[in-house]
């Protein structure tokens, strides 16, 4: 039977900003359907609509004909809507079977034979008794389509579903998608990477700024179409120059190991590599495998010995991210929210956090407000952050602006190193570019990155060396430019 | 020194009477936190039940009225706890500070008149059946049938929390509220539901101390015992099992300790009463170390107001 969905005229309004100006689409089943747009253009609300999280001001919903009233999860469920969010909606510490059977009404044992059936039918591989905690991205992904699919839907949105997963998992997911697609679900796919539009879908609508900008097949478009559509002017594309070789070593780490009491972390095995001036090392790898405590390893986060990272000729190991700092280097860490900036404090505020000595924010104890607020306004204007309100607390930036905000301030004390984990992880593409032309520019004028990223365009676009990390052991390190995305792959996969 | 068997079973009963409130208060507790909520005011609660208990026994002279009406009491305060953390979205720990100084004050107030006045007697089952089997006879009969449900209670808790479709609703919505929420679970219900469920046993656990164990109100009569169960709660890492080993530990030392003093056990008195809150927290912690089940078994979402956005 042939689905057909309706979404007319709808309309959400938060105060200062409209999510969604009466936005019209018509979906039918038996295709794929991109909604493409850049963070913060509507698409998030207009699929949270359709699951009955949000309720429109204006507008209505069909589903073959009938005017839906979505107004809970509960009622989207009901309709045969299923929606697989960013963020998974699971239970941590329950089983796998256990959030699979909460929220149906069937009996323990006939649940079990139908989730049985799907995972044969469609070879996922899911032990149904272990914890989700213990899953990975990808598998939490599979229970969240699984349940879905124990409800048969007409309809299954999936929300920026390979933000979290392998290039090795996403190209399961899309296998998987248009076997649905086959089966005559309705498939209706959120996201602002391009290339996945084109690999899987065949119609894209695209939403910029709360407005539809354009429905259209996938064969009438190419990256650069949709890309400027998204945007809504030409993005230039930026290439990085070759580096010029330089010997002159800046940082060294040998030896470094680093062993977790907690058992969800990763340990660190014998790392060894360096990094030279002006030089981008990108640090390669599937979440979760040594990065983040890498990063903590190299920030000061996380003490090590003393002598195992040498830094312009200094011991610096033991040193604590402050003292790090007067050295010369610099952190951008992946979490902006909670580890780069503090939510609740004040875009002048974040800025003071990290210059405490080397600054004149501070006399005697005292916080010298102009003094921040005129440093601030200069990291605003030269990084292009959107906003002219020094003031506002800075969980109300966008990712993209409190990304530069962050970087900015790590940049203004002109750093020789700068180390980053995952800093376009979720920006688009707008910011995405501006970015990598910053992280570009650091190079150019001989200073030094640490990339660490879980993206791998990004680190062939940006790295002169490589190194993957798999299980908290690093390869060895190539020449980007002998490097191709398929062996970072299988690299990353942990193969030799 | 012969000891009689029977005396040995006595004083193992005792130490399981005096076990009894904090199984209830805990058990109580442990529902509530589990679907998230830290509700801070087990003692004032449990004290709230104490005086009602023993006034509705005064008053009307029913013992059924009376231990019902305690855990109403507990009931109606726990609402307002749960007004205030969940429909205002205050702060949980000082909402449940101010639960407990509140009740606290209120059942001095109540309790003015009721000072001096002797309790009833409950009436206790198997009587008859106390004699038939040395050693286990005094442990196993002749208790309050408020007695034998505080030792059910455990074993019904943890059936509850593992097999049923309301407790693995409730450890959701503990583990992820925002989860529960978008699959459609009426996460403020459940809370509601659980914080007013720990209201009624902390209530019951007052009135068991007012009515049962030591029948007559004394001003803050509850000594402190609704911070141990509170204590139990967290140290038993939320398993029911544990709890009830935590608070036979405590209630076995506040009961030889007792002992010792009486002796006269060269050992400074301060000690003696110290040791129970020491010996309970440093088995707990030894029994619950594995980090795994810790993390398998801590609400996520403990103390943090949950408020849905539209």
């Amino acid at each position: 039977m042939n689905t057909n969905l309706k979404i007319s005229n709808v309309t959400k309004i938060y105060p200062g900003c409209v999510a969604n100006d009466n936005v019209s689409l018509e979906f039918n089943s038996g295709k794929i359907y991109a909604l493409l747009g850049e963070n913060g253009a509507g698409k998030s609300t207009l699929v949270k609509i359709l699951s009955g999280v949000i309720i429109p001001d204006e507008g209505k919903i069909y589903l073959n004909e009938n005017n839906l009233k979505l107004n809970s999860p509960l009622d989207a469920k009901k309709n045969d809507i299923g929606m697989v969010f960013q963020h998974f909606n699971l239970f941590e510490t329950l089983s796998v079977f256990e959030n699979l059977i909460i929220d149906s009404d069937e009996q323990r044992e006939s649940l079990r034979e139908k989730i049985d059936t799907i995972i044969k039918k469609y070879n996922f591989s899911i032990d149904l008794d272990i914890p989700v905690l213990n899953l990975s991205a990808g598998q939490k992904q599979k229970v969240e389509i699984i349940r879905c699919l124990i409800r048969s839907p007409k309809v299954l949105i999936m929300d920026e579903p390979t933000s979290v997963l392998t290039e090795q998992e996403t190209s399961e997911l899309f296998l998987s998608l248009k076997k649905f697609s086959e089966e005559g679900i309705l498939i209706i796919y959120i996201t602002h990477k391009l290339k996945e539009v084109m690999q899987l879908c065949d119609e894209v609508a695209v939403m910029r700024r709360g407005k539809l900008v354009s429905v259209s097949e996938i064969k009438n478009e190419n990256i650069e179409s949709l890309a400027n559509k998204m945007v809504g002017q030409n993005l230039k594309t930026i290439k990085k120059k070759k580096a010029k070789t330089s010997s002159d070593q800046l940082i060294k780490i040998t030896n470094l190991n680093f062993t977790s009491e907690d058992p969800f972390e990763t340990n660190l095995m014998d790392i060894n590599f360096s990094v030279n001036r002006g030089e981008c090392l990108g640090i390669a790898g599937i979440s979760g495998n040594g990065q983040s405590e890498l990063f903590q390893v190299l920030s000061g986060e996380i003490i090590s010995e003393k002598n195992s990272i040498e830094f312009n000729n200094n011991y610096i190991g033991d040193l604590s991210p402050q003292e790090r700092r007067e050295y010369l280097m610099a952190f951008s860490p992946e979490d902006r929210l909670e580890q780069a900036a503090i939510p609740q404090m004040k875009i002048f505020e974040n800025v003071a956090l990290n210059n405490f000595k080397s600054s004149n924010f501070f006399n005697n104890g005292l916080i010298n407000e102009n003094k921040i607020k005129e440093h601030s306004k200069k990291i605003i204007s030269d990084f292009n952050v959107n906003t002219d309100n020094i003031e506002l607390k800075s969980q109300f930036l966008s990712g993209g602006n409190l990304q530069k905000l962050i970087i900015g301030r790590e940049l203004i004390t002109s750093p020789d190193l700068l180390i980053c984990f995952n800093p376009t992880w979720g920006l688009d593409v707008g910011a995405i570019n501006y970015i990598h032309e910053t992280l570009i520019k650091i190079n150019e004028q001989n200073k030094s990155i640490i990339l660490i990223s879980t993206d791998t365009d990004e680190l062939l676009k940006l790295s002169d060396k490589i190194s993957v990390i798999h299980k908290g052991k690093l390869s060895t390190i190539m020449n980007a430019e002998e490097v191709t995305s398929e062996k970072l792959g299988i690299l990353m996969g942990g193969a030799n | 020194m012969i000891i009689d068997i029977n005396f040995i079973g006595l004083i193992i009963a005792s130490i399981m009477a005096s076990a009894v409130p904090l199984i209830l208060a805990s058990c109580g507790e442990l529902i509530t936190e589990r679907s998230g909520v830290l509700n801070l005011g087990v003692e004032g609660m449990m004290i709230i039940g104490a005086i009602s208990g023993f006034a509705l026994m005064t008053v009307t002279g029913s013992l059924i009225i009376a231990v019902f009406g305690a855990m109403l009491a507990g009931v109606l305060i726990s609402t307002i706890f749960a007004f205030l953390t969940q429909t205002l979205i205050t702060n949980h720990v000082a909402t449940g500070l101010a639960l407990t100084i509140f009740g606290i004050g209120i059942s001095a107030m109540i309790g003015k008149n009721f000072v001096g006045i002797p309790g009833k007697e409950f009436p206790v089952l198997f009587e008859g059946l106390k004699d038939t089997i040395p050693l286990l006879g005094p442990i196993l009969f002749g208790h309050s049938i408020v007695f034998y449900f505080a030792f059910a209670l455990p074993f019904i808790t943890s059936y509850f929390l593992k097999k049923t479709k309301i407790g693995l609703i409730v450890r959701a919505v503990g583990d992820s509220p925002e989860s529960a929420s978008n699959q459609g679970i009426n996460v403020k219900l459940v809370r509601y539901a659980c914080i007013l469920y720990g209201g009624a046993m902390s209530g019951l656990a007052g009135a068991y101390l007012s009515m049962i164990y030591t029948p007559q109100w004394i001003e803050n009569m509850t000594g402190g015992r609704g911070w141990i169960a509170l204590a139990l709660v967290v140290f038993s890492t939320w398993n029911p099992i544990k709890i009830l080993i935590g608070a036979m530990i405590f209630g076995g030392l506040t009961i030889i300790q007792f002992h010792m003093q009486a002796i006269g056990v060269r050992i400074p008195v301060q000690f003696l009463t110290a040791l129970p809150y020491i010996v309970t927290i440093i088995v707990l912690v030894v029994i619950s170390r594995d980090s795994r089940k810790i993390r398998l078994s801590t609400p996520s979402s403990l103390g943090k107001s949950f408020h849905k956005d539209n």
